[in-house]
């Protein structure tokens, strides 16, 4: 009941609160562009090569209008090259930084695109919470974290610290006129003799911090409420990832205690007991469960179902294949004509992340966002990658990733991907089991010779398409006097197929 | 005889102990491992191999090797070679259904996730936000010598995709996305 209380004045707070700003985006959407529809120009326009926070191919673009004039950038934008010729001192200077490499045009962006665009990049009329999650919040520390997110959080973090001090609470240890005045002028904080100030600079090496003129007061206080508010975590009730370990543990401890019972029977028949026939009947039932689990262990040598080694990166099928749905074969490519599948190789990876170096997905208790970066980190270390400064790092010896193998068929068996891939056409999964939905890969088949002639036996052969058995079907037709073939029946199961 | 049946329990206890205590993170019990022929003892794709320097099997082409079935690419990885390939380079295949299919299934695997079905940039990673700033095909001035020197070489923050196929696939990958470009202009 509490709770439910609770949450109508949360929402009341809410209501008002998103009337107020509603009120106040109105207004300011008069005079400058659309945050929302610039955001969505900029995510189709801009961002394969601009990102707000960072320099990516071009510049970090969050607020550029502080820096340029609205008629440069308008001019800047439908047409550099026209502005670069008419002898822009600006845009030959930015075009010589950039190597030369010519920022596309957009002569088709009206000039309300354009202002859009601007209102995205200068992040002013807040982005109202639109998810669930961030509407609980307070819109005040929503546009703070937003604020804190573009403006400080290349150097800070909440948590720890990072180029600068961590700056969760910050406002317990210093008071919100001296970080009014630190956050919007550092340098004449300092120049008036501020000790406090000056002992910072100090504590970092004398490595001055950036200067905010462009925050004003009211944007200062909404970083700073984000910083004095405490998160809740993001729900940790995602789905344990696949973790059957507990219903298996389960029925193993009923056969054991069963076991045991029976073991307790036997024990009393041959200690306690005068009856002669039980005695044989144990007797024979003893030899029999002895042969019987002897042989069972004897057949699980060499069988590896269920085996999930421990990687060196922890890469989740289920992040990339599952979530984001990218094909099997776009990582790895050479099943198609291989007899192996392909270990994906580095530069495969980096075609996303290069772009994506951070993880923003669901996480779990034991997995939280920290984690998947680390994961992301391990790629970058490898291949040599600067993630800040988007670029290899010069004369990097790069260091391969000891993937630990999986599936291992014997070596007297010859298998061939191509040949199932390509030519049978047959799923992935049907050999793999539901990759998709494995945090960590493990083997879903036995690979045993039955596991494959099983296959052979059942599996119908794709004869359409194929030119190879346009003859040979028609042959196989007539002889076995049937219309549909399986892999057993064209010779599937002849021993030299696969040991020779 | 009382003794035989003792050990027989024992036994019969151990071996059935024996089977809870399987942990997947490691292999299963494996006869004769290193001399039966389940783990190979040729020099296997991704193995270690002693000869080579780095100590790996994997070893990337010798400068100036051109390997079987590929065509060497003289056009370079500049602004430059990107307009000239933009003009000059054409196409050895011819346009027809097989190699239409082929294109398809290729740019289905390898540009759908981010480029979308339809080449209107709307692929699940741009849909989740992951890679954003994807194109649509009608707002560019491309053509096939552009289209393929991308592939070849990737283009901003697109990456290479030489290496996941080959001259052939890219060429047919070329093909459809022509395909997709007049589609969508229509």
């Amino acid at each position: 009941m509490k709770s439910v209380k609770k949450h109508s004045l949360v929402n009341k707070i809410i209501y008002l609160s998103l009337t107020f700003l509603l009120f106040l985006n109105f207004n300011v959407s008069g005079q400058t562009g659309n945050y929302d529809k610039g955001k969505q120009l900029f995510n189709v326009n801009c961002a394969a090569c601009h990102k707000l926070d960072k320099k990516l191919i071009g510049p970090a673009l969050a607020n550029i209008t502080d820096k340029r004039s609205k008629e440069w950038l308008h001019a800047w934008i439908k047409d550099n090259n026209a502005l670069r010729a008419s002898g822009d001192a600006d845009a030959n200077a930015l075009f010589k930084e950039y190597n030369g490499m010519p920022m596309m045009q957009y002569p088709q962006f009206t000039a309300q695109d354009i202002d859009d665009i601007l209102a995205y990049t200068s992040g002013k009329p807040k982005e109202i919470a639109q998810n669930t999650a961030v509407a609980k919040v307070d819109p005040k520390v929503a546009e703070g974290k937003q604020l804190f997110q573009a403006n400080c959080a290349a150097c800070h973090k909440l948590d720890k610290k990072l180029i600068g001090p961590a700056l969760a609470n910050i406002t317990d240890k210093r008071s919100k006129e001296w970080l009014h005045a630190w956050i919007t002028d550092n340098n004449a904080l300092r120049a008036s003799g501020d000790a406090d100030a000056n002992a910072l600079f100090k504590e970092y090496n004398g490595m001055p911090m950036m200067p905010f003129p462009q925050l004003s007061a009211d944007d200062i206080d909404k970083i700073l409420a984000y910083t004095s508010y405490v998160e809740v975590k993001a729900d940790v009730t995602q789905s344990k990832d696949s973790n059957l370990a507990k219903p298996k543990a389960s029925t193993a401890w009923m056969s054991i205690v069963l076991g045991l019972v029976l073991l307790l029977v036997i024990v009393w028949i041959f200690v306690k007991s005068n009856n002669g026939f039980l005695k044989i009947a144990a007797t024979i039932f003893l030899l029999f469960g002895i042969a019987y689990l002897g042989f069972g262990a004897l057949f699980q040598v060499g069988i590896d179902t269920d085996y999930q080694p421990i990687q060196p990166i922890q890469f989740s099928h289920k992040i990339h294949s599952g979530d984001n749905k990218i094909d099997c074969q776009y990582c790895h490519s050479s099943a198609k004509h291989s007899k192996t599948s392909g270990i994906p190789s580095l530069n495969v990876c980096m075609n996303c992340h290069k772009s994506i170096s951070e993880y923003n997905g669901p996480v779990t208790s034991d997995k939280d966002k920290a984690f998947y970066d680390g994961e992301i980190q391990k790629v970058y270390d490898a291949i040599g990658w600067d993630k800040d400064n988007t670029a290899y790092k010069p004369n990097f010896e790069q260091v391969p990733v000891k993937w630990i193998l999986v599936h291992n068929l014997a070596d007297f068996a010859y298998f061939n991907h191509s040949q199932h891939v390509t030519v049978a056409g047959v799923t992935c999964q049907t050999c793999h089991g539901p990759v998709e939905t494995m945090e960590e890969v493990k083997q879903f088949s036995k690979l045993t010779m039955g596991w494959c002639i099983e296959c052979h036996k059942t599996t119908e052969v794709k004869m359409k398409g194929n030119g190879y058995y346009n003859n040979i079907h028609d042959q196989l037709s007539k002889k076995y006097g049937i219309e549909k073939v399986t892999e057993a029946q064209m010779g599937g199961q002849e021993c030299g197929k696969c040991h020779y | 005889m009382k003794h035989i049946f003792n050990i027989a329990i024992l036994a019969l206890l151990a071996i059935s102990l024996s089977f809870c205590s399987r942990d997947n993170r490691t292999r299963n019990v494996r006869y004769m491992a290193s001399t039966d022929m389940y783990t190979p003892v040729s020099y296997e794709t991704y193995g270690t191999n002693p000869n080579y320097t780095n100590g790996l099997d994997a070893q990337a082409p010798v400068p100036g090797t051109i390997f079987r079935g590929e065509v060497p690419y003289e056009i370079a990885n500049t602004e430059e070679g990107y307009q000239l390939a933009l003009k000059t380079l054409k196409s050895p295949l011819e346009v027809n259904d097989a190699n239409l299919a082929n294109g398809k299934a290729m740019y289905t695997i390898y540009c759908t996730s981010c480029h979308g079905d339809k080449g209107d940039g709307q692929g699940v990673l741009m849909q989740r936000e992951k890679f954003l700033g994807i194109p649509n095909y009608k707002d560019r001035a491309i053509t096939e010598g552009s289209i393929y020197h991308v592939i070849m070489y990737g283009r901003n923050m697109m990456g290479s995709h030489a290496s996941q196929l080959t001259d052939k696939e890219r060429w047919e990958i070329v093909q459809y996305v022509q395909k997709l470009r007049t589609d969508l202009l229509k």
